[in-house]
């Protein structure tokens, strides 16, 4: 248990984290197919579209994460699409998550187990 | 490509994607589908497409967990179903019935269109068409043949004789069953493709055969015939007058060309039919097929044979040059596709709508479950249940409905396939089992009917308040299913069953009365000879029939036990006629006959005025005819017809063979009517003229046998068979042929009396679930006028009549239906038994009726029965 509490709202499950992080990687303003063929490449498995969508949906839930239609593109239709970027809440979670993370990982770096 | 694949973008709109983001979540896929297509092909790209639209279903769970839920929901089912039989009873004789006539529908269709007749790439396997400048022809000269598959380098060449008579065959000589036997060049198996069940195909050295000739029979043949006979193999079968060995059994389905059972050498067809193919060598003609070799295209192997066929030796009427052009559509395949689409889609008409009735009443008894389940539904929705969960459990209990269902159609199907391929007669011998097309196809509609009927209810508690029935308030009145349309529905039904009643009671007793049809003369002891003696068409055996009659009538003449003796053209009911139209107004349908001047004894026709032609008439071809009584009476109203004319109205066109130029002939008698085509037809306007000596070939001869003498016909066949041992004699009773003429209706009646019960079934789950579903919206009322002092049987005579008054709506409409449609097909099949029958009538009325009464019976006698107090309570 790290030194402050997670409420359950700031809970960053690892599917969402992989997804956040994604966004952040393409630079925000993204969308899903997109963040898709980054997550499918960065974790060399599988990942199906559907689950692209719950994930988006449940970190903008959670305000990780918003989103707008961006402006008409040809290349879509001439249609708008749902972009997405990461809130500074968003950011911060992943980040604390990452120290967490690092502070483990040096724990156990210490107790020469690695 | 700017759109998803159709089948994606059904599922799409199924999925639970909200309206709004449906748009974008279908660009999305477009453009990974496009994106995975160009790097990774589209075998890839379709396979994740479809993977991600599942996605949108459910979020990834274990699929334990998915298992776990689905047994629950069984155990669940099952705890449910097993509280209300009736209703499971009812659900699952409805959709049995659905699926097992889609079933049975779909496997005659399969076997008749699908699976075809076993050809191995018949785009491989074209037909040789003989063409020159101005003509084309399907068939070739024998001896072309010979030359053509000597000369051909790039393809197989073959030959088959299509045209054959079916012969009879059996394990012994004299067997009664007619097969279609095809004959076929050495090479044709191999051409063909396919391997054998058992023993060997017929090869090349099989057309130089010494004493019996090979033969391979096909599957069915070896399934119904031969029991299967690992045995069978080297046997000796009788085809027709010929001993044959058995040398293999074809693979199963393989019926090439044209539901073909057996096959023999193109050499043996001599045998056989007692005319060899190399005596008849310029007259026989063959249909040619080819297998290209490999690596040979259409247009190379064409110009080669172009080349071998235009050195053929041609006669001086020559056009042009000869040339040979493939066709892969005009191989030995079937025939026409374009057909089989009518059909198709014909079939798929009919199995849809009976599935869309089925589903339609088993949806409404589930709907009226449903309504009793709200609260049931409420409850899970408030313990967390999402819709979807609910939803699920609706169709797992729907599939597994189905899944029994689809058991029981199947044995429905095993049952019905035969009758129904006797109806639509299927050809001899066709294999009708069901084969994995069949069990792929009730499968599929298996899922689809379970998911269809489970959504069904699923769809009416869409927008269910699923905190009011929690409350203990009852179903809702207004949010009652369409009532209106259900009502229609079960009238629409019952109206179909009246019809469908009505017609096969008709039609049973138009079996009874067609036997009792005067047909105008004694059937009884009347026989018709055929002499099997080959082609009449082919001038040697033209001769010879002619030579057999004449020995055969001189023979027979003052026989004992037979009365008399005749050649005619045409003996009763064989299914032959030649009629002619007047040009009257109305037009009259005239038979017409030629007979030797026996014919009117043999037949025991009275005659009522002048005379019968003499037999020196007969040999003289003379110009005079006999004509029935009521042509006498249509033509000459009163008067006498003797040494008049036939009218002019008569066309009396001269067949090429008849030398009488046109020439009207004298009537120079009148005879009883008689009836002696088909029984409703009853054309009782005749013209009798003498049988000339030259189509004495094309005639059957008739025998009177004396009443008591019963032997007398067995005898004469021995000795018609004494005359030549060539002779393929085939005696038939005329008496059979009018009973079995008689008895068409009876298969009518069998299959519309079928339907009419199914539909009567239909009717009453249709009945039964609106009944039920009326009664569980009314349980507040009803408990209310109980309480008030209402008995049972009040509370019987209110809801019997509402839910009643569909049927007896549907009973009218059927009824004047039935009326009108009796009227068209009276004429046609009823044999004078009137459609407006009050047996009809009453019995189908009666038969609805006491069902209907009996589906509206259960589930009122339980609503009213229900203690006023508890349902009261709820409130």
């Amino acid at each position: 248990m790290s030194s402050h509490l997670i409420m359950k709202g700031d809970h960053l499950g690892e599917f969402e984290e992989l997804t956040l992080l994604a966004i952040r990687a393409l630079g925000d303003h993204t969308y899903a197919v997109p963040i898709q063929q980054y997550v499918e490449k960065a974790t060399g498995r599988p990942i199906s579209v559907g689950s692209i969508y719950a994930a988006l949906a449940r970190l903008e839930e959670k305000r990780f994460v918003r989103s707008a239609m961006s402006e008409a593109e040809a290349r879509r239709g001439g249609k708008s699409k749902r972009v997405y970027t990461v809130t500074p809440s968003g950011l911060r979670t992943a980040r604390e998550l990452h120290r967490v993370r690092e502070r483990i990982w040096n724990a156990i770096a210490e107790g020469g187990r690695s | 490509m700017t759109r998803l694949p159709l089948p994606a973008r059904a599922l799409l709109w199924l999925s639970p994607v909200p309206r709004d983001a449906r748009h974008d979540v279908q660009t999305d896929l477009l453009e990974l589908f496009l994106v995975r297509r160009t790097e990774r092909g589209a075998l890839h790209a379709h396979w994740r497409l479809y993977h991600d639209l599942a996605s949108l279903w459910s979020q990834p769970r274990s699929r334990l967990a998915l298992l776990r839920d689905a047994g629950g929901d069984l155990k669940y089912a099952a705890r449910l179903f097993a509280r209300q039989p009736g209703i499971l009873l009812l659900t699952i004789v409805g959709l049995s019935l659905g699926l097992g006539i889609a079933t049975a529908a779909f496997s005659i269709m399969n076997v008749a269109a699908l699976r075809g007749d076993g050809l191995v790439d018949p785009d491989r396997a074209p037909g040789v068409l003989r063409t020159t400048d101005h003509s084309t022809a399907t068939v070739w000269k024998y001896d072309e043949f010979l030359r053509l598959r000597e000369g051909a380098t790039r393809m197989r060449v073959e030959a088959v004789v299509t045209d054959a008579a079916p012969a009879r065959v059996g394990a012994a000589e004299g067997a009664t069953a007619a097969v279609n036997v095809g004959f076929v060049s050495g090479g044709f198996f191999a051409a063909t493709g396919r391997a054998m069940t058992l023993g060997r195909p017929l090869e090349a050295a099989d057309e130089q055969h010494a004493g019996p000739p090979p033969v391979v029979v096909s599957f069915a043949f070896w399934t119904s015939r031969l029991n299967q006979d690992a045995a069978a193999v080297g046997r000796t079968m009788w085809i027709g007058r010929t001993p044959a060995t058995i040398v293999g059994v074809a693979a199963r389905g393989f019926s090439v060309p044209n539901s073909r059972l057996l096959w023999m050498p193109l050499t043996a067809y001599g045998t056989i039919y007692g005319a060899a193919p190399d005596t008849r060598a310029p007259d026989m003609v063959v249909q040619v097929f080819g297998r290209l070799l490999p690596g040979v295209t259409v247009s190379e192997a064409e110009a080669q044979l172009s080349g071998v066929a235009a050195a053929l030796p041609r006669g001086a009427a020559a056009d042009s040059a000869l040339r040979a052009r493939l066709d892969p559509r005009a191989g030995l395949g079937r025939a026409s596709t374009s057909d089989m689409l009518t059909t198709t889609v014909l079939v798929f008409a009919v199995i849809g709508l009976v599935l869309l009735l089925a589903c339609a009443n088993v949806a409404t008894v589930l709907i009226s479950t449903a309504i009793t389940r709200e609260r049931e539904m409420g409850v899970r929705a408030a313990l967390g249940a999402s819709r979807g969960r609910i939803v699920r459990q609706l169709v797992t209990e729907s599939l597994a409905l189905g899944a029994v269902a689809a058991g029981i159609g199947l044995l429905f199907a095993w049952w019905g396939i035969p009758i129904i391929g006797t109806m639509i007669e299927a050809p001899a011998g066709s294999d009708l089992t069901p084969d994995l097309n069949v069990y792929v196809f009730l499968g599929i509609v298996t899922v689809i009917t379970g998911v269809a009927a489970g959504l069904a209810p699923a769809w009416h508690g869409r927008s269910a308040d699923l905190v009011a029935p929690l409350k203990g308030e009852g179903a809702s009145p207004h949010r009652i299913a369409p009532r209106r349309l259900r009502s229609a529905l079960v009238m629409a039904q019952a109206a179909a069953s009246v019809i469908l009643i009505v017609t096969a009671t008709l039609f049973v007793r138009a079996t009874f009365s067609a036997a009792a049809i005067d047909v105008g003369f004694d059937a009884g002891g009347l026989y018709a000879v055929s002499p099997g003696l080959g082609d009449p068409f082919d001038a040697g055996r033209g001769a010879a029939i002619r030579d057999f009659w004449a020995r055969a009538t001189s023979e027979l003449q003052g026989a004992p036990g037979l009365q008399a003796v005749a050649l005619a053209e045409l003996t009763p009911f064989d299914g032959l006629s030649r009629t002619a139209t007047t040009s009257d107004d109305p037009p009259r349908v005239i038979t017409f006959n030629r007979t030797h001047a026996e014919y009117f004894a043999a037949m025991g026709l009275r005659l009522l005025a002048g005379r019968t032609y003499s037999r020196a008439e007969v040999a003289a071809k003379a110009p005079v005819a006999l004509v029935s009584q009521s042509l006498a009476r249509a033509y000459w109203q009163g008067q006498s017809p003797l040494g008049q004319l036939v009218p002019p109205q008569i066309p009396m066109t001269p067949l090429p063979d008849m030398g009488l130029n046109g020439t009207r002939p004298v009537v120079i008698g009148v005879v009883a009517d008689a009836i002696t085509m088909r029984l409703h037809d009853r054309i009782a306007f005749a013209v009798y003229e003498p049988l000339d000596p030259a189509s004495e070939r094309f005639s059957q001869l008739l025998i009177r046998v004396a009443p008591g003498s019963t032997g007398a016909i067995n005898q004469a066949g021995q000795r018609l068979r004494a005359l030549d041992p060539q002779a393929d004699v085939r005696i038939t009773s005329v008496a059979d042929q009018l009973q079995q003429e008689a008895g068409r209706p009876r298969m009518l009646a069998i299959l519309s009396g079928i339907v009419g019960l199914i539909a009567i079934v239909l009717c009453v789950i249709g009945l039964y679930g609106l009944t039920a579903s009326v009664v569980g919206q009314r349980s507040r009322e009803m408990a209310v006028r109980s309480a008030l002092g209402a008995d049972v049987r009040d509370l019987l005579r209110l809801l019997m009549w509402d839910s009643l008054r569909p049927v007896v709506l549907g009973l009218a409409l059927g009824a004047g239906a039935a009326l009108l449609a009796g009227r068209v097909v009276a004429a046609a099949v009823f044999f004078g038994v009137s459609p407006q029958d009050p047996i009809a009538f009453a019995g189908a009325a009666v038969i609805l009726l006491s069902a209907a009464i009996l589906a509206v019976i259960v589930p009122t006698r339980r609503a009213a029965a229900v203690d006023a107090a508890v349902v009261l309570r709820r409130s």
